[in-house]
This record gives structure tokens, C-alpha cells and sequence, in this order.
């Protein structure tokens, strides 16, 4: 070791150099803002896009959207959708979920469900927040759904603008598909987009 | 356009020589272009045909280009013709065709989704195939759906107009019950005369729509194809064995579909020879008792006069020393067993085999003891094949059918369509001699109605006309002149005068029958339980074969004397030796080589060969209290036999009733411990079918609750009374079959034996012949003018299937009797209004309603329901050769009150 390294080690040790480099970062950071947040007493701004909690959705006049076609189900890569379907007897030729259930545990939050459905009755929401102390809460029911979904309408639907499925309340009713609404007697007029 | 497919068995086709696609092709003169392609293996998409029916060309996706023509032409409809040089690739043909599903789905409401058929549909394959994206013009039709029918809802807005539906229902079916109709501009499939579809509700139509026009009403929206588990299996209500598939989603049963499809489409239409893969309404829509809520789950155990859930082992260990205190005190001929036919070959076997061994009885019988077992000795003792001697295919291809004493359509609707096959396809003249104008006699060449129960009359006169008009096979009659002799001399005091008084059948039509029947190349004699559940049903089956006989038709190919089964696996009890006068194999109990054979096999001894006793002896021995203890498999005599029968004074009489079944019917409501058995679909096995063909049942689903199958449940029995048994599954009691009875099973085809007369005919024939033939006195004064019948109907089979609520809403239990609208007329009553029903056994009060199919003269029950109980009013009678109990034949009158 040459005498000019050994000098500088010995004044480093006794002027505590490694300590003030490394209380240099500290002090710069006190004159930042600081990047963390304080949750759960402040919340995040999420994007429209984010994939959280699904919901079922309505129209805007009450009515389900979903029809309980079951496609979620096979769209679902971890299979935690469960639809069971049923003809709505007071409107022939409708069918509904009697039944829906999604199994929150399981859910890989891929939104392919949502993807996959031809009414865009489902949506991811922002709401991320149901820890528990009962595993089994986390089985969402028929209900629940619908609960998130009125609780989250708009996150709701951004979810669906943001992922380019739906624009607006016209469209809410004129995507893909149109389903036959009850058709009672021969000469019932034609919906307004078909006509 | 009538392109039949040239499978004529008496004629041979001419082969034509064609180029496909610059490759030279030979086929038979006649078909269609379509066949001839699709026979090379090359696969041209078409959504409107079927190769069960002749093509119908609507759907325009069959295009090929044929040198010579400029534009494509419909290789369906096109008759395949020599020389033709036929393209069936390019853009060109692609584009075409995508144009042809452009013009469906213009049309179509595109709800796939919301629609049953979605991802079992051809229109949505087609339109993948094809690529179609975008459709310019297209319109909605707005038609609402038709509900009407209880089975099938048609949504018009998806048809496709392919016909399928309306050509099954015609060509193949010969029920014609839709057509299409004109209504709101487009062309829809409606019921004929677009009233509620009313038909036998086969549902073939809905197995070979290719869109989703056409919905079952008891699974609609309860599923998607892909979701679903299907399970091979053979249905379990009568014995006809059709194939299906029981579709599952984990314990719920969803849907029957049936190998018939338009999925498999591709064939040729003599392939429906041995069957065209449909099913009828028992089996497509029967499927609800499954999984019914009223299933038993767990054992139940008699305390006092209430019957208590208890544990399996509580149960077992209860039950078993029970019978072991009542072998010991009483001996092994207090127990006896009673098995129905809807169990498998494999449980059959094992319930002999217990009551022999394990309990060393042989008071066992079955369900084929009520009527088939009447065919089998008589068919064993005159030509030693103790089963039908002709399959479905002979069936199809004969040139003369004589139908006597058989609903066939209501009993067995698959066998029927062969008939109907046979007249439409292969131009059979059939006859049929029936009480009631069955819809075989509507489709018939000649049909005969007869007086009620004189079957066995008529075919006296039909033996007497094949020898009187000189009808009999020389060559035949030569090998036997004495037996021939003998059974002229028996006819000698026959006259057709008296016959025909009695079965008001003309003399000439005797004639007609006999001369048709011997004249033809191939003859089928069908004899259901117009003959077999009736009295003398073991003699007139003699009597049939000895027409056959003299007419040269036995052991000649396509010829032979059948009969059908009602519960599935009839034949099965019988080969299985579930009957005191046979051994497994219908070796005969007495014979001392076989009862050694099994008993070594078995390592026990057998009982002794007095003892047996079958179905109607053991009630009576269960009456007069020789008989302690009954196990009763899947039976239910106390609802099945008339009240004169005192069963239940019998089982109320015995210590020990023991009831093993998936439902808790009237006997098993008596028992002392029932014990919850799974049904069909919970289990594996095999079952016999009436052509003797052995076909494979399987585990389509988990036992419903504790419920076990019934081998399983008979193991631990034996087991718990000494036996060593040590099955695990049914495979392992089917090596033990394979080894007793070897070649049973010959991979589910029936076993070719050639028939044997000459012992038959040897041995003391004279002396049978006489009392076969006598003169039966009819001219006993009969105080009652109508007769009651009771049997089946197409919608139900046995108690069962009064367990599908499916079915009970096709076909409810009016509780009304059944008559001819003309004997109403003349006694002045109206549907709905009340009688009194007299027999000599009593009386009571129903109401009528009218039916088509009942002959003057004749009212009938259906036999499935017993509320109210007209099955109280007959009188049981007990063939004297084979202990057959009939009473399903009865002289009534019928009072207005």
C-alpha cells in the first residue's frame, strides 16, 4: 500500500467520510415531496383502466344485463365463474342468471370475462378493498355482484371506455349483439337500430 | 325426389364409374352425388342433409362444379350418373358456398349466446369456416316462439328451413307431424295444421336441427354443450337397448341426446338397417327421475310402524342377522328373492348366485316371469334358442311382418321404426292382428282387428290355412311327415266357420295372412303381449312356431318367430338364471352336468331341485307363512299384481321383507328395511337386449347420497352370511360371467344359432298338438259385452317412468278409461263422465274419454298408473307349463251412473 492511499484512509476514518456520503442522500430527500403515501388515511388515484373487483352492471332503467349465457364462464382461465341460467317466465325467449358466482379468491384479474361478454353486463371496478376474516365472504354472489356494480356504476363504465367496449348509454344497448326483447306478437316494430 | 339408395337386398346395383376431383371413382347406380363424394371420404359442407332420408336441397352449401354445366350445381339432389367429371374444390366453390351461409345468417337473429344449440351448431361452424364477418342487409324475422307443445319450443327466428326436422319426422319416422307453413312471410316449421304439436315426441327432430330452432323445454337454457359430461350408455326402459348419451353437469342430469345427430351425417341409408340411432320420448326426455327429489338417500330401518334413516353398518349388521336367525330357525327354503329386469346382467347373475349359494334357496324370480319368460321356454323347447331368433336388421330387410298381439309402437318404439322401415324403404307387407287399432295398423298393408283375446284362435286358423290351401314348405314338412301328420289330424276338427265366428277375422282372410306369410322369401312373426302376457301365452307361441314351421321359415336366413321385451333387460334375467328352472346360460336347474359344473365353479352346493318356486308360488308360500323372509330387488309386486292376489296379506304375513331400491315404492313401504339403491346411471354393467345383443351400460354420474349399486350392496351381504366373495367392481363379476358362460358377452353382437327342430318334433309331438289345438268352447255365455284391457302406454314404461316428471307432463295420469267414441255414443256418455266399471271381482267409478285406438267393444287402462285401481278388477290366471300370472285381460260392463 502506498503512503498516498494509506493517508487517505487513515483522514476518511477520522473524519467519518463513509457517514456524511451517505447521510448526503438523506439530506437531499428532506428537501423533497415525498413519494410515499399515507394508506389508508390517503388513497391512490387509480387509473380507468385498473383491474379490480368485478361487478355486474344494469341499464340504466333497472333492468340486469346479463342474459346468462355462460361465456365468462369458459373464458375464465382459473374458472372461479359460476352462471347458472334460467328462462325469465313473465318475458319468453329471455334468459337471465338465476344464479352467478364468482370466486374472488381465484380470480387472476385478467378481464377476459368481461372481454367475453356480449351484453357488457360485467366490469372491473376500482374497489380493491374486501379483505376479510371469512374466506368464504369472498365467494360473490349473484347480489354482491350487483351491489358492487351500482356501488361502482362509474368506475363501471370508464372500465368499459377505457377498454373500448362501450362509449355511452346508447350504445350501452346497441353493441355487439341484439337480443330478441320479448318478442310478444308477430308485427312488434323492429328496435330502433335494426329499423 | 325420391333418390333411394340402392340397398335393396334382392337387387343388386349396377357400379357407375364417375371422376371427382380427376380421381375415378366407382359406385352403386342410384345414389345420390352427394353419397358418392361423401363415400370417398371428402367432405362437402351441407346443413340440410341426412343420409337417413332422402335429400331435400334447401340449404345450397353442397355445391360442386359438375364439366359441362356453367354454374355449381347441388351435389344432394344431383343423381350420381357414369361418366360425370365432378369438381368439389376452389375459390370459386368457396365463394359460393360462403354466399349460400351469408344468406342463412342474413336472417338468423344472431343470439348465440342466449342459444342452446351455441357451439352445436352447423350454421355457426359454417360461418367460421367460412369467414363471414360482415353481413350487408340483414333483417330481423320477429316471430314469436311457439310454447304450445309440452316438450318442444320452436323458435322460428333461427330456422334455416333445412326440413330435417319435417324429413325425419316422414321418411324415417312415419309420424309426419310438422310441415312447413307460410305465415308473416317467411316459411316456418309449424305442427301440422299449426296447432300444439301433438305427436309420439321422439324428439328426433330436435336431435337433427342444425341451428337451435328447435329447444327442449326441460333443459332449455340449463346449459352449453361444452360444459357437460356425456356418457355412453344404453337406455333403461324397454328392451330394444337403444344407444344414448346421458349428458351430466356433476349430480344433475341435463339432457338425453342420441347418436342420431345432425352432427353424424354422413352414411348410407342402408346403415339404418341395424338401427337409425334415435331415440323415443321415454328415453330423450325419461331422464328426470335420476336425479328426482324423491330418490332414497339413506337405509331405512322398520321401528314400530314408522320407517327410520339409519346408517349403512347399523343397518347391515341388523339386516343380516335377521336372515341368519331365520335360516337358522327355519331353514334356507323360508327366504326367497324377487329381482326385476331393469337390473344388469352382472347384478342378475349375483342375485342368483346369492340366493343360491349365500342363502341356499331357490325361490328367485324375475320381472321376465310376468310374460317373456312365456316365449323363451316355448322358443327353447321348440327350436332350442331360448330367445328372438332375428335382429333388427332382419327385421328391416323382411319381406312379410306379422304383428299379432303387439303394440309395438307403444311398447317398443324402436323396434317399430324397423317395421316402419321395412314398409317404407324396403316395401314389406305387414300384417297386424290386434284388439286396438295400434299405429302399427295405421301404417300397415293389411291390417286386422280382432276380438279381444282370441289371438290364440286366430293363429289356429292361420295353421290351418297354410296346410288347407296347400301353403306348407314340402321340403321342411318331408323331414317330418310324422309330426306333420299328427298336427293335420290335431286341425282336423277345426273349422274356419267357428274360428272366424269367433275372432271376427273373414275366412278369406286367413287365407291372405297364411299365403303372405309363406310366400314371401323373408317372414318375421312379431308376438309381443297380446300373446305372451296372456292366458295359454306358452302354447300359442308354440303354435306360431309351428307355422313357421311348416311354412319353411325356421332356421332360414331373415326368418323366425320374435317377440319384445317390455323392461330392458329381460332376456338378461332369463340368461343370467334369475328364474328357479334355470341355471346361468338357461342351463335347466335339473341338469345334473351343468349343477355341477356351477357348483364347483361356485364351490357350494346347490339346492335341492324340488324346492324352486317361481313368482306366483313364492306369494303364495310367502301366504301361508312356508316363506319367512323376502328380499325384493327393484320389484314391486303389491302394485303390480290385481288385489285378488293378496299380496299384501302375503308380505304383511312374513318376518322379514327386505326392499332394495332407488325409490320408496308400495312394497318397499311394507318393508322392514329398505335399502337405497343407485339406478342405472350410478353404476357400471351390461344388459341384454331382445335381439340377444349384450351392450355396455356406464357410471355417467356419483351415487346420489349413500345410495349404493346394487352388486355392491349384494357383496356385502354374501359376504356377511359366509360367502367369500371378493368383487370390487362389476368388471370383476363379468370375468367370472366370461368364464361360466363363455362367448355371452361376443362384443355386444347376438350369437348366431342355428335352430333344431328334430328333437322338438320327435318327442311326443302328437300328443302336444292335440291338446294344443283343441276346440275352445267361446260359447260360454259372456254376461259382461265389454273387454278390459290394460298395457302400456308410448309414453311410460312400467311404474318407473312415473317418476320422470318429464314424462308425467307429456302423458299425466288422467285417471280416465278408455274408449271407443262410438260404444260412448251408444251409451250416451260424454268425456269426463262417470261410470261404474263391474267385474266379476267388483266394481268401480271412473270417469271415460274418448281414444282413437281403442276398438268397439274394448275400453283400456293404462297399466303404469293404479289410481284409481282399475288393475283390482281382473282376475289372475296361472299358465299351467311356465307359471305365468295374466291379468291384463278382463270382461266388463260399463254402467253410466
Amino acid at each position: 500500500m502506498s503512503v498516498a492511499a494509506l493517508t487517505k484512509k487513515l483522514l476518511h476514518a477520522a473524519l467519518f467520510y463513509e457517514i456524511w456520503d451517505a447521510m448526503k442522500v438523506t439530506f437531499r430527500h428532506m428537501l423533497h415531496k415525498p413519494m410515499t403515501f399515507q394508506y389508508p388515511r390517503e388513497q391512490r388515484v387509480i387509473p380507468d383502466a385498473h383491474r379490480g373487483a368485478l361487478g355486474l352492471l344494469r341499464y340504466d332503467d333497472g333492468q340486469e344485463r346479463c342474459v346468462g349465457c355462460d361465456l365468462c364462464e369458459v373464458a375464465c382461465p382459473s374458472h372461479c365463474i359460476k352462471v347458472i341460467s334460467a328462462e325469465d317466465t313473465t318475458r319468453p325467449l329471455q334468459r337471465y342468471a338465476s344464479e352467478f358466482f364468482i370466486d374472488i379468491t381465484k380470480c387472476v384479474f385478467c378481464g377476459y370475462c368481461v372481454e367475453a361478454c356480449p351484453v357488457n353486463a360485467l366490469a372491473m371496478t376500482k374497489m380493491y378493498e374486501y379483505s376479510t376474516h371469512d374466506k368464504r365472504s369472498l365467494l360473490f354472489d349473484k347480489k354482491r355482484l350487483y351491489d358492487i356494480g351500482e356501488r361502482h356504476l362509474d368506475d363501471g363504465k370508464k372500465y368499459l371506455y377505457a377498454h373500448n367496449q362501450e362509449k355511452d348509454v346508447e350504445q350501452s344497448r346497441e353493441y355487439r349483439y341484439y337480443f330478441p326483447q320479448s318478442i310478444q306478437k308477430a308485427t312488434q316494430q323492429p328496435p330502433k337500430h335494426l329499423s | 325426389m325420391g333418390l333411394k339408395p340402392a340397398t335393396n337386398p334382392d337387387v343388386e346395383a349396377t357400379p357407375i364409374e364417375l371422376s371427382i376431383d380427376g380421381k375415378s371413382v366407382t359406385a352403386k347406380d342410384g345414389v345420390s352425388l352427394y353419397d358418392v363424394i361423401s363415400m370417398t371420404g371428402k367432405i362437402i359442407p351441407a346443413m340440410c342433409y341426412h343420409y337417413t332420408f332422402d335429400p331435400f336441397g334447401s340449404c345450397g352449401m353442397c355445391l360442386v362444379m359438375q364439366e359441362g354445366k356453367k354454374a355449381p350445381v347441388r351435389s344432394c339432389t344431383a343423381k350420381a350418373a357414369a361418366g360425370m367429371v365432378v369438381r368439389t374444390e376452389g375459390e370459386d366453390l368457396f365463394l359460393a358456398r360462403k354466399k349460400a351461409v351469408e344468406k342463412h345468417l342474413s336472417v338468423h337473429p344472431l343470439d348465440c349466446p342466449v342459444c342452446d344449440a351455441d357451439g352445436h351448431c352447423e350454421l355457426q361452424d359454417m360461418a367460421f369456416q367460412h369467414g363471414v364477418t360482415n353481413l350487408a342487409n340483414a333483417k330481423q324475422k320477429f316471430i314469436p316462439e311457439d310454447t304450445r307443445s309440452p316438450v318442444l319450443d320452436f323458435n322460428m327466428n333461427r330456422c334455416i328451413a333445412c326440413a330435417e326436422c319435417i324429413n325425419v319426422c316422414k321418411d324415417v319416422l312415419m309420424i309426419d307431424a310438422l310441415q312447413f307453413m307460410k305465415k308473416g312471410g317467411f316459411s316456418q316449421v309449424v305442427p301440422k295444421g299449426d296447432l300444439a304439436l301433438d305427436c309420439e315426441f321422439c324428439g328426433d327432430c330436435l336431435a337433427v336441427c342444425p341451428v337451435g330452432a328447435i329447444t327442449n323445454k326441460f333443459s332449455k337454457y340449463l346449459y352449453k354443450p361444452w360444459q357437460m359430461k356425456k356418457t355412453t350408455t344404453t337406455c333403461n326402459y324397454c328392451g330394444d337397448g337403444c344407444q344414448m348419451y346421458l349428458e351430466t353437469k356433476d349430480a344433475e342430469v341435463v339432457r338425453v341426446t342420441s347418436p342420431l345427430s345432425w352432427k353424424n351425417k354422413w352414411g348410407d341409408r342402408s346403415e339404418t338397417a341395424k338401427g337409425h340411432g334415435g331415440l323415443c320420448v321415454r328415453g330423450r326426455f325419461g331422464f328426470e327421475y335420476l336425479d328426482s327429489q324423491h330418490r332414497l338417500l339413506q337405509p331405512l330401518v322398520r321401528e314400530g310402524d314408522r320407517l327410520i334413516e339409519k346408517p349403512w353398518l347399523e343397518t347391515m349388521h341388523a339386516l343380516v342377522d335377521r336372515f341368519t336367525e331365520i335360516k337358522r330357525e327355519h331353514g334356507a327354503d323360508a327366504i326367497a328373492g324377487l329381482a326385476t329386469a331393469r337390473c344388469t346382467n352382472e347384478e342378475l347373475y349375483l342375485f342368483q348366485k346369492l340366493m343360491r349359494t349365500g342363502f341356499g334357496t331357490n325361490q328367485l324370480d324375475s320381472s321376465a316371469r310376468y310374460g317373456h319368460i312365456n316365449f323363451v321356454l316355448a322358443s327353447k323347447h321348440a327350436i332350442g334358442l331360448g330367445r328372438t331368433s332375428n335382429d333388427w336388421e332382419d327385421l328391416t330387410k323382411a319381406r312379410a311382418i306379422i304383428v299379432i298381439g303387439s303394440n309395438i309402437t307403444e311398447t317398443n318404439p324402436l323396434t317399430a321404426v324397423r317395421i316402419k322401415e321395412a314398409i317404407r324403404v324396403y316395401k314389406a307387407q305387414v300384417v297386424t292382428l290386434d284388439s286396438a287399432v295400434t299405429n302399427m295398423a295405421k301404417l300397415a298393408s293389411h291390417p286386422f282387428l280382432i276380438r279381444p283375446g282370441t289371438e290364440g284362435i286366430v293363429i289356429d286358423g292361420l295353421v290351418k290355412a297354410a296346410i288347407v290351401y296347400d301353403l306348407v314348405d314340402e321340403e321342411t314338412v318331408g323331414k317330418h311327415p310324422r309330426a306333420f301328420d299328427e298336427l293335420k289330424a290335431a286341425l282336423e276338427n277345426l273349422s274356419f266357420e267357428q274360428i272366424s265366428a269367433q275372432t271376427g277375422l273373414a275366412v278369406e282372410a286367413f287365407k291372405e295372412i297364411a299365403t303372405i306369410f309363406a310366400e314371401s322369401p323373408r317372414s318375421i312373426i312379431v308376438c309381443a303381449e297380446g300373446i305372451v302376457r296372456r292366458t295359454n301365452g306358452y302354447q300359442n307361441v308354440l303354435k306360431l312356431m309351428d307355422l313357421a314351421w311348416i311354412t319353411g321359415k325356421i332356421g332360414k336366413a331373415g326368418c323366425g318367430v320374435n317377440t319384445v321385451t317390455e323392461e330392458p333387460n329381460e332376456q338378461g334375467a332369463v340368461d343370467m338364471g334369475v328364474a328357479p328352472e334355470f341355471l346361468p346360460g338357461q342351463a335347466r336347474f335339473d341338469d345334473s352336468a351343468a349343477r355341477d359344473r356351477f357348483a364347483n365353479a361356485w364351490d357350494a352346493s346347490l339346492p335341492s331341485v324340488e324346492s324352486g318356486a317361481h313368482l306366483v308360488e313364492i306369494l303364495k308360500r310367502c301366504k301361508s307363512g312356508q316363506i319367512k323372509a323376502l328380499y325384493v330387488l327393484g320389484e314391486n309386486p303389491l302394485a303390480t299384481f290385481p288385489v285378488s292376489m293378496e299380496v299384501r296379506a302375503a308380505l304383511e304375513r312374513l318376518e322379514l321383507l327386505v326392499v332394495q331400491d332407488p325409490f320408496l315404492t308400495e312394497t318397499a313401504k311394507m318393508a322392514h328395511f329398505v335399502l337405497p339403491a343407485g339406478t342405472y346411471a350410478e353404476k357400471e354393467g351390461t344388459f341384454t337386449n331382445l335381439e340377444g345383443r349384450v351392450l355396455r351400460i356406464r357410471q355417467a354420474m356419483d351415487a346420489l347420497g349413500e345410495s349404493l349399486p346394487d352388486w355392491h350392496i349384494m357383496t356385502a351381504l354374501a359376504n356377511a352370511m359366509g360367502c367369500q366373495w371378493d368383487y370390487q367392481s362389476a368388471n370383476d363379476i363379468q370375468s367370472e360371467i366370461m368364464k361360466l358362460l363363455p362367448g355371452y358377452y361376443n362384443l355386444g353382437q347376438p350369437r348366431k344359432i342355428v335352430p333344431v327342430l328334430d328333437q322338438y318334433l320327435s318327442n311326443g309331438y302328437g300328443s302336444e298338438v292335440n291338446a294344443r289345438y283343441r276346440t275352445t268352447q267361446s260359447s260360454e255365455e259372456r254376461t259382461r259385452p265389454f273387454a278390459l284391457v290394460m298395457g302400456q302406454l308410448l309414453v311410460h314404461s312400467g311404474k318407473l317412468s312415473a317418476q320422470a316428471s318429464g314424462l308425467i307432463k307429456i302423458a299425466p295420469n288422467t285417471g280416465k278409461l278408455r274408449m271407443n267414441i262410438r260404444d260412448m255414443e251408444r251409451l250416451g256418455l260424454q268425456d269426463g263422465t262417470k261410470v261404474r266399471l263391474i267385474s266379476d271381482r267388483g266394481s268401480l267409478q271412473l270417469a271415460v274419454q274418448p281414444d282413437q285406438s281403442i276398438a268397439p267393444g274394448t275400453c283400456f287402462f293404462p297399466e303404469h298408473f293404479n289410481e284409481p285401481p282399475v288393475k283390482d278388477l281382473m282376475t289372475v290366471s296361472v299358465d299351467a307349463t311356465t307359471g305365468v300370472p295374466t291379468f291384463k285381460h278382463m270382461w266388463v260392463s260399463v254402467e253410466q251412473v
